[in-house]
């Protein structure tokens, strides 16, 4: 049984233009997948596909003209949209912890690093200040922080990028969460640091038992630390499976693609890979596929409603021509 | 052995804070050679001076010290107006293309501009030129009359690649051209580089901190740590015989896109030290696994490994103690 499940997510950016008429972005389109504990789930796709408004989407923390119209997401047997706003407040940072991409910006600036952490646990529990401050001694330390009792103290300003990434895990950490959320944790990281937060994430992923989504355009991280991969296009989920057989067998034609575009595959020089494209019009999205327009192989049957299909074992794919593109791509 | 196109000797940069009026050492005695055609690039974390190199081979900065000959002459003592002249045969692309083109210009006029500077066209030749240059970097000519805040990402690097090679330079530096793209973006432009360098000839210095593009795409190699080069050579060299033990630790944190490839990897502990406080001795004494007392004192001199034509700065080399365990 899943620890986080979402059926048929549906966002929509709602808002007026000049004559006052109602414009609606479809920005998520029944995006479904699952993840369990102990597992790392990797959500990859291009700038706009969606990957983080999931992840908004998912805690409840929209602001307006965006609004979720349609889906559940249950979480350990909870609907969270029929939660109250209360009730969501207290499992926010509590069960569901999240790791954003710009740690410095989350961080209060005027608010010592201890302090912060403290305010995160207390916030949550009854516990003293005595002992959260202990607590947050020790997740300190265990995201491995140098003299965590000293860096305490320590004002954001005085973190490093890298520092600053695993004081937020340490956050994270503070009321220990069944899933954690990390949105491009790395990005803008150098690749040595990258390294050691990554471990850490999946580390704590197989010691806590914690699952875990990692929201990345980085296909590298997914391969190397993610046991699933979710592949998202225009606000749906148009591949899934596990990182091996993704990798080993893409069918989706966006998916060849993205892997194609790897520079491991450039190196290996066995095609060209054709351009990117522009994203499709969220006001206007085709009726079926919306990678129709930037498709080599698709035909009528792509403006018919489509879904997941099975393609192997535990691997989907959202794709009418999969036989054509299988012939057809170039090898 | 024919003369470089580019010779940058014991290059340094070293900048004033404004208010506390530390110095920041950014880039302490670089020296590389660059040949006509060659891709040539430049590797390491933030803060390892990698832009700062860069910008002074274009000199858009001056150097503090150190020579930068291009074609024979030296262009780091030359005045702004003497530099101006040089531009249209040193060219530059940066890496966010949102921000390198001005919005209120159309894409011609973009690309046009430094024709018009730098070369006696008539109107009609010019037209003619800049769409020819546009076919070339693969950019559809309607989009010409477009300003770049309707171009998407992908398109407005070609109008940056396209306006820097608009007057043929012998010299390209693009600094991270691909790292705001997406995946399938970049092998686009990725792509287009190499056909641009076979079509003009073009030498490029390529910074970029992707281990796996700059693999892709260049001849030889320089890998900068807090503004030294620890390791220069041919691609194939550095990236399958790394000699240093920063190459070799920073080639094994590199997560390949393919879930098959084994991974065997030295975690390196800590962050690049700041270049106000520079260690005494090897920069990278203060994170190395190898790092012996005598590291801490001098700095150890870049020497030859087989041929030379791959060399590193590491005092270990000669005695072969210099392999990282993995």
């Amino acid at each position: 049984m899943s620890l986080l499940q979402v059926r048929d997510l549906h966002t929509h950016f709602i808002s007026r233009n000049l004559d006052n008429e109602i414009r609606v972005a479809k920005a998520l389109n029944g995006v479904s997948f699952e993840v369990s504990r102990g597992e790392v789930l990797g959500l990859v796709g291009e700038t706009g596909a969606g990957k983080s408004l999931t992840a908004y989407s998912v805690m409840d923390l929209l602001k307006p003209p965006a609004k979720v119209v349609g889906g559940t997401v249950e979480f350990d047997g909870r609907n969270l949209r029929d939660l109250e706003a209360e009730d969501m407040n207290k499992l926010r940072g509590s069960e569901i912890a999240m790791v954003v991409q710009n740690p410095r910006s989350s961080l209060d600036p005027l608010t010592r690093v201890g302090e912060q952490l403290i305010r995160v646990h207390t916030a949550h529990t009854d516990t003293s200040e005595s002992a959260a401050r202990a607590r947050a001694i020790e997740k300190l330390g265990a995201v491995g922080i140098p003299a965590p009792e000293q860096r305490m103290r320590a004002w954001p300003h005085e973190l490093s990028g890298g520092m600053a990434q695993r004081v937020l895990i340490a956050m994270a950490l503070m009321n220990e969460p069944k899933l954690i959320i990390a949105d491009e944790p790395t990005t803008g990281l150098d690749v040595t640091v990258q390294a050691q937060i990554l471990d850490l994430l999946r580390e704590l992923v197989v010691t806590h038992n914690v699952a875990a989504m990692v929201i990345t355009h980085d296909l590298g991280i997914v391969a190397h630390y993610c046991n699933r991969m979710a592949v998202m296009f225009a606000g749906r989920i148009v591949e899934t499976g596990d990182v091996e057989t993704v990798f080993d067998n893409p069918s989706h034609p966006y998916t060849r693609t993205l892997i194609a575009s790897t520079p491991e595959r450039l190196k290996e020089g066995k095609q060209k890979v054709l351009g990117g494209g522009a994203p499709p019009n969220l006001y206007n999205l085709p009726p079926g596929c919306h990678y129709v327009e930037r498709c080599r192989f698709a035909d009528e049957s792509c403006n018919k409603p489509l879904s997941l299909d099975q393609v192997g074992d535990g691997h989907f794919a959202m794709c009418t021509r999969l036989d054509a593109v299988r012939e057809g791509w170039p090898s | 052995m024919t003369e470089p196109l580019l010779r940058a000797d014991k290059l340094t940069k070293h900048f004033v804070t404004p208010r506390t009026g530390q110095t920041v050492r950014a880039v302490n005695g670089v020296s590389f050679e660059m040949f006509a055609g060659q891709t040539v690039g430049m590797v390491g974390e933030s803060g390892s001076g990698k832009s700062t190199v860069g910008r002074m081979v274009v000199r858009l900065l001056k150097p503090t010290q150190g020579s930068v000959t291009f074609r024979g002459r030296d262009i780091a003592p030359l005045r702004d107006r003497a530099v101006r002249a040089l531009r249209s045969d040193l060219q530059m692309v940066f890496q966010d293309p949102w921000s390198a083109l001005n919005p209120r210009m159309r894409v011609k006029r973009i690309i046009q501009e430094p024709l018009l500077l730098h070369s006696k066209l008539s109107d009609s030749e010019r037209s003619d030129r800049v769409e020819e240059i546009a076919r070339s970097v693969r950019l559809n000519t309607d989009l010409l009359t477009r300003f770049p805040g309707e171009l998407s990402g992908g398109q407005l690097q070609r109008v940056c690649i396209a306006r820097a090679i608009a007057t043929s330079p012998g010299l390209i530096v693009l600094d991270e051209p691909t790292s705001s793209l997406d995946l399938s973006v970049r092998a686009g432009i990725l792509d287009l580089l190499q056909e641009l360098r076979e079509e003009t000839g073009a030498a490029m210095l390529f910074i970029s901190h992707d281990l796996g593009t700059v693999r892709l795409v260049s001849d030889h190699i320089l890998v900068l740590y807090l503004g030294h080069i620890v390791e220069s050579g041919p691609m194939a060299k550095v990236f399958d015989e790394p000699a240093h033990p920063y190459t070799q630790t920073l080639l094994s944190a590199h997560l390949p896109a393919d879930p098959r490839t084994q991974l065997h990897r030295h975690l390196l502990e800590g962050e690049i030290p700041s270049p106000i406080d520079m260690p005494p001795g090897c920069p990278f004494s203060t994170r190395c696994p190898l790092v012996r007392d005598e590291c801490r004192t001098a700095l150890p001199p870049m020497v030859d490994i087989g041929d030379g034509a791959q060399r590193a700065a590491c005092i270990r080399i000669r005695e072969g103690s210099n392999q990282v365990p993995l």
